[in-house]
């Protein structure tokens, strides 16, 4: 029966800590340096959740292109027997995809070989033994759907909650906003790229929008420095970084007589961190400091720059208490314009090194009993068409169109109901037919997880509140423990 | 629960400051944000939102009886008023707001509300919407200190608070302040010492006319409308293709050399295609409104973007040039400010007219900046060989028939076979210009006949460029967007302004120039408010109103109220002219003191709203990066052109489907140009500028966040633009800085600092650049390394280990917090 603040007044005061003179990482150097008390003003200090929390770190692994979901997860017999008849028109009447022009559509039955796994008996198909092998930890969403059928908008759709460039923050940079970070050494959010492409959203997928810059993810890159700028210039050893940042110091003190300002005593703070940075990251994303074992189970080499070392990289940060690790891989639009848009073969071969290295992770938070305070979520921006791309049909390859009505995610990590499968499509696999989760739920589940109601986590921009989820979203509730 | 309620009435009664208050409560500014917060969401303008059939935002609503036969607000008996037992109350049946919106007013916040009840719940129009009001300049306890009319008003706030100004800056200080706010630049050392040197009374006002005079002025202030504008040199969406609206961004900085007048300037960016008689440089400044974009996705529904477009320059324009956020009616009516859907769709309708469709196009061919005359000559001589040509070529063409029969398709390159396949009459103009092009450049007839208008294009191409604008065309019917979604189309809509405004000016058609017309209308009461306070922004770190992108309810109400409306009436009296307001500004004696904050001051104000100081703050990105190639002696003062590629990190990633990211850094010297020349890609902005807070620029923003992290050290200590520069510094300590020690050391504060070194930092940087000789001595590929990349190898008879060690002082000059602010 406290009175609460108002939120007009919550989020003022946010903004207020924000500001330059009064923001703080390292908030005990700051209170040293103004032999004051600590400022309650550190944008990164943990915040308590509005209610407990299930996890404390995500993982989003990010499949930039959109996995063909109907020969990895939904399995459709009667789409197998139906193979190359027309698709019916009722289906496609009116709607649109990318490639494909209404009428005269084949359906297209999966190349690959389907069988139930684990207790829970999850289809999955022979492209993802490895993932197979731990059904029981996944806990299956068949019944996704999201409003876009274009790779960049339906990418921000899930990454900014809005379809379009629109100066809106990223999940990512939502969560270190509400929650803060558990280390103060490191940036709170932490993003990698893999399959050498940007992904569809940009870098809008870790963009701050409208937040303040803190929180926007910071990119860590697989060659050259990890993070920008973080080696000193060539000649410049360690304790000549250490002489130059006493030098400024000392120089950045005020005259005699005259108090510090709490700005420039922030700064000092800064350089210190950042100095700290230098040590701490290099040898934070160094695999090689691995042992082979762990290496050779995620598929992971020293210096290579891949999905599978950045699967690893995401476990070593997520033990370190970096809040949100986001990778992007690219390379999973199956259009069937190219042999490595093929279903068949070659699918199984671009899923090998994925499916090693996303089940070593959750095998290997397990093991290390971080698997109950994080949750890792797998999935493409959409999902592909039943019936066969338009554009490829008479091809040598088999390919898909992009598909917003129906898609398969899974997810793994605390306060989840492992080895379940939750909604389902039609017998073609074209619509939701039970328990319809929107793109906007996912986020809402995702923040529910960590604690945070998303019609609370609110930022007022031009005179608005905004939230992640917009005026939608609802938790899944039927996918917790 | 009665103990409960007793606890809570008992906080109500110890708040301080809650003993009987005569003084009357001010509804604009301290009621209707209370009822804005808690109350108007479903109480409010929006009749499809209203619960219970109550309207808290319109008296006659509020205290009318309700069908319960209980008043929400009795004036003059907060007793008998139930919105005051509702606020309070311990039932979560009755209470309000409601407990699971999570909001609840504070003590003081209620006994607000029962003292404005008890005096009667008199209702104003909010403050804003009201117009300007020139106040007389209230008396001071110290007559002597005011400069001009702005000081009058701190002063009398600050005697209000018990509060002194602070002494005036040194003039190192000031002259630096200045140039920085003014110029995005700090002075040059020969400023500087003119300024000292000069013992006139006047002399700081002529600095400062010397200031505005600077090409430098119109970068600086370039740099905030680019934000407002969502500048950026790509289209956005996944592909981010580049864009040329590069001319834009020049007229833009010409026309805030040229001092346009504040009602000319935005009149051209908003419609100036549509003047009569219309320049192509007004034409041009259209594209202010073509800064939106593109999503060039295969399969993307063209319409579905050309709609979005239109959002964004309705929102834009609410926004940058009246405070208001309209964006909220787009979906529904406004839940807090008397705005309805219907009115966002009035003034859709008025941009929903011009023929842009999700595409570059259409855009105009102009002279680039400076090179009329030429483009002019060029033109003329290319029209002539273009006609001459044209009639030689009428006998090749016509020879094309046979050809077409006669040639060897396997011969051809594959896309001209491709359009040969294609029968004549079915062939789009584009192929068959492609295919007359190659006709004519085989026939020996033609050898070189073109030479003429070919070199002639390249000329003009040297001294033009393209650039996307505005162009009217029939409007489209428009209709109210349910929920916002384009395709939901209601209730047909016209042209109109929203009512709760002032009205259009009469006889004014509805367009864009109407609109113009309507926003810089001198009964506009938001447009100089909100425009002096972006200004007042920019030199003092925070607004009169803080949240300067929100001027309506739900924004902050000014700190100085009277002064906001004294800046508002004083820019339209002077005709809209924004560097004579600027001057009024930075020649206040509020302007002109000193930043230095004691404990005390910092402790009662940290955000400095009650200008007991002058003001401090971070640097902006771009003017960190032009301060350090300045000081060094790297900055470019070459103006105007296309966006350039300073050094940049690579990347090693491609675009979505596109090609690689990383570029190749730009020859001579484009590769230190002032920031604002930099190439803006929205999907992959440049680094070090996105870390110092420069928005996305994906829509308009009012205002920068300065942040302070640890990232921005690493920017300004370890990137090799900022490694360049201590290196250029270095060299210029060693050659112009004397021959001692100790005179370089001096030397680099001047040069960083605008300022003379102090003893003890010319020796600090003494004992640093000593220590680093001593450390690099012992290895020279270190220190050679260190003095030369990526800058290049040292001058003739310069010692290297010397530059490798005053390049360790000049990256630490360069990254002081003295340096680094505006102070």
């Amino acid at each position: 029966m406290i009175p609460q603040p108002p939120d007009r007044l919550v989020h003022q005061t946010r903004r207020h800590f924000l500001r330059e003179g009064s923001l703080g990482l390292g908030g005990v150097a700051l209170a040293s340096l103004l032999g004051g008390a600590a400022p309650a003003d550190d944008p990164f200090a943990p915040k308590p959740p509005h209610y407990p929390a299930k996890v404390k770190n995500v993982i989003f692994l990010s499949m930039s292109g959109g996995p063909p979901h109907l020969d990895l997860f939904d399995y459709k017999p009667e789409l197998v027997k139906r193979n190359g008849q027309d698709c019916p028109a009722s289906l496609t009447e009116g709607k649109p995809f990318a490639f494909t022009a209404a009428g005269a559509t084949k359906l297209q039955g999966t190349p690959q070989k389907f069988t139930q796994h684990g207790q829970g008996g999850a289809w999955i198909s022979a492209a993802m033994p490895r993932l197979a092998e731990i059904a029981d930890e996944l806990t299956f969403i068949k019944s996704m759907y999201t409003d876009q059928f274009n790779h960049g908008p339906a990418e921000l759709l899930l990454m900014t909650g809005i379809p379009r460039t629109a100066g809106r923050p990223s999940l990512g940079s939502w969560v270190t906003y509400g929650l803060g970070s558990e280390n103060r050494d490191l940036p709170g959010f932490i993003v990698f790229v893999s399959g050498g492409s940007l992904p569809s959203a940009g870098k809008s997928g870790w963009g701050n929008g409208f937040l303040p810059s803190v929180y926007q993810g910071v990119q860590c890159r697989t060659g050259g420095d990890p993070v920008l700028y973080l080696t000193d210039p060539e000649g410049m050893d360690r304790s000549l970084r250490r002489a130059s940042l006493d030098a400024l110091k000392d120089l950045n003190a005020p005259k005699p007589g005259e108090p510090i300002h709490p700005e420039t005593a922030t700064r000092i703070a800064q350089y210190e961190l950042a100095f700290r940075m230098q040590m701490v990251v290099p040898e934070l994303m160094d695999v090689s400091r691995e042992p082979a074992r762990i290496l050779e189970a995620y598929g992971a080499q020293p210096g290579a720059a891949s999905f599978a070392n950045n699967c690893l990289l995401a476990r070593r940060l997520v033990e370190k208490g970096v809040r949100f690790v986001q990778l992007f891989d690219w390379g999973w639009d199956f259009h069937g314009t190219k042999a490595e848009e093929d279903i068949g073969e070659n699918l199984i071969r671009r899923c090998a090194a994925m499916d090693r290295a996303v089940a070593a992770l959750i095998q290997d938070l397990k093991c290390r009993g971080l698997l109950d305070e994080t949750l890792v979520i797998w999935m493409g921006e959409f999902g592909r068409t039943p019936f066969r791309e338009g554009r490829t049909a008479a091809g040598p390859h088999i390919g898909r169109d992009h598909h917003p009505f129906s898609n398969t995610l899974f997810m793994a990590g605390g306060g989840l109901k492992p080895g379940i499968t939750h909604g389902a499509t039609d017998e073609l696999g074209f619509h939701v037919t039970e328990n319809p989760v929107h793109v906007h739920d996912i986020q809402a589940t995702l923040l529910h997880l960590l604690g945070m109601d998303h019609t609370r986590l609110t930022y007022r921009f031009q005179g608005r509140d905004f939230r992640l989820t917009d005026v939608q979203g609802r938790v899944i509730k039927q996918i917790l423990a | 629960m009665t103990l409960l309620l007793c606890a809570f009435l008992f906080a109500v009664l110890s708040e301080p400051g809650s003993q009987p208050d005569s003084r009357p409560v001010d509804f604009s500014r301290e009621v209707r944000p209370i009822l804005a917060s808690y109350c108007i969401r479903c109480h409010g303008p929006d009749e499809k939102a209203r619960k219970g059939g109550l309207r808290l935002d319109d008296r006659e609503a509020a205290i009318r009886t309700l069908s319960g036969g209980n008043r929400a607000i009795v004036p003059g008996k907060p007793g008998d008023s139930e919105i005051l037992e509702r606020l309070t109350t311990d039932d979560v049946n009755s209470v309000m707001p409601p407990r699971k919106l999570g909001k609840r007013p504070s003590p003081r916040e209620v006994e607000i509300l029962e003292q404005w009840i008890a005096q009667g719940a008199r209702y104003t129009t909010h403050w804003a919407y009201a117009p300007p009001v020139r106040a007389p300049s209230p008396a001071v306890s110290d007559p002597s200190w005011p400069r001009n009319p702005i000081d009058h008003f701190v002063l009398a706030r600050l005697d209000r608070e018990k509060l002194r100004p602070s002494p005036a800056a040194d003039r190192h200080t000031l002259l630096r302040r200045a140039a920085l706010d003014l110029t995005g630049l700090p002075p040059s050392s020969e400023e500087a010492d003119r300024f000292i040197n000069d013992a006139a009374p006047d002399a700081y006002e002529r600095a400062v006319d010397a200031l505005l005079k600077k090409p430098s002025y119109g970068e600086r202030w370039a740099a905030m409308w680019l934000d407002l504008a969502r500048y950026g040199d790509s289209q956005g969406y996944i592909h981010d293709p580049p864009r040329t609206i590069w001319r834009w961004r020049d007229w833009l900085i010409q026309a805030l050399n040229d001092n346009l007048p504040y009602d000319r300037f935005t009149t051209e960016m908003l419609a100036g295609d549509l003047l009569p008689g219309a320049t192509p440089a007004q034409v041009v400044a259209t594209g202010f409104h073509r800064n939106t974009t593109n999503n060039t996705e295969g399969g993307a529904n063209g319409e579905e973007y050309r709609h979005a477009s239109v959002v964004d320059r309705v929102n834009t324009t609410m926004q940058a040039w009246m405070g208001t956020s309209l964006a909220c009616a787009q979906c529904h009516n406004h839940k807090y400010d008397p705005f309805t859907q219907k009115e966002y769709y009035q003034i859709f309708s008025v941009f929903n007219s011009t023929a842009d469709a999700n595409g570059e196009d259409p855009t105009i061919e102009v002279p680039r900046m400076g090179q009329e005359a030429a483009y002019a000559g060029l033109s003329a001589q290319f029209a002539r060989a273009k006609q001459k040509l044209d009639e030689e070529s009428q006998w090749v063409d016509s020879r094309r028939g046979d050809w077409e029969k006669a040639v060897d398709r396997a011969r051809l390159p594959k896309d001209l076979a491709d359009i040969l396949a294609v029968p004549a009459e079915k062939r789009t103009k584009a192929q068959a210009d492609a295919l007359a092009a190659h006709h004519r450049s085989t026939h020996p007839d033609w050898s070189g006949r073109d030479a003429d208008v070919r070199r002639l294009r390249a000329e003009l191409d040297g001294v033009s460029t393209t650039t996307l604008v505005m162009k009217e065309i029939a409007p489209r019917p428009t209709a109210v967007a349910i929920r916002g979604e384009y395709q939901s189309r209601g209730e047909p809509v016209t042209p109109g302004v929203p009512a709760a405004l002032h009205p259009a000016p009469s006889g004014v058609k509805l367009d864009r120039l109407g609109l113009a017309k309507w926003i810089v209308d001198p009964s506009n009461p938001l447009t100089a408010r909100v425009a002096v306070n972006r200004l007042w922004q920019e030199i003092f770190g925070v607004g009169l109103v803080e949240t300067s992108e929100e001027f309506g309810t739900q924004g902050e109400p000014p700190s100085h109220p009277e002064l906001l409306d004294w800046l508002a009436t004083e820019y339209v009296r002077l005709g809209w002219d924004t560097k004579q307001l600027l001057k009024v500004i930075v020649t206040s004696a509020a302007y002109r003191q000193s930043s230095v904050v004691g404990d005390a001051s910092y402790q009662v104000d940290p955000m400095n709203r009650l200008l007991a100081r002058g003001p401090r703050s971070r640097l902006s990105a771009e003017a960190l990066r032009d301060q350090a190639l300045f000081v060094s002696g790297l900055l470019s003062a070459k103006p105007f052109g296309p966006p350039v590629h300073p050094y940049q990190p690579l990347n090693g990633l491609a675009a979505a489907f596109g090609p690689s990211t990383d570029w190749e850094t730009s020859k001579g010297e484009d590769a230190h140009r002032r920031a604002l020349y930099t190439r803006w890609r929205r999907n992959l902005p440049y680094p070090s500028m996105i870390a110092f807070d420069v928005p996305e620029r994906a829509v308009c923003s009012m205002r920068r966040i300065r942040t302070n992290t640890p990232i921005q050290a690493l920017v300004t200590l370890n990137d090799p633009v900022f490694i360049e520069a201590a290196q250029a510094l270095a060299r210029r300590i060693l050659t112009e800085g004397g021959a001692t020690l100790e005179s370089r050391a001096a030397f680099g504060v001047r040069l960083v600092l605008s300022r003379p070194a102090s003893e003890a930092e010319t020796h600090r940087l003494a004992a640093l650049f000593q220590a680093s000789r001593s450390s690099l001595a012992a290895d020279p590929a270190r220190a050679s390394a260190l003095a030369t990349r990526p800058l290049g190898p040292v001058p003739a008879g310069m010692d290297v280990l010397d530059a490798a060690a005053w390049t360790v002082v000049g990256n630490v000059l360069l990254n002081l917090d003295e340096t680094l602010a505006k102070r």
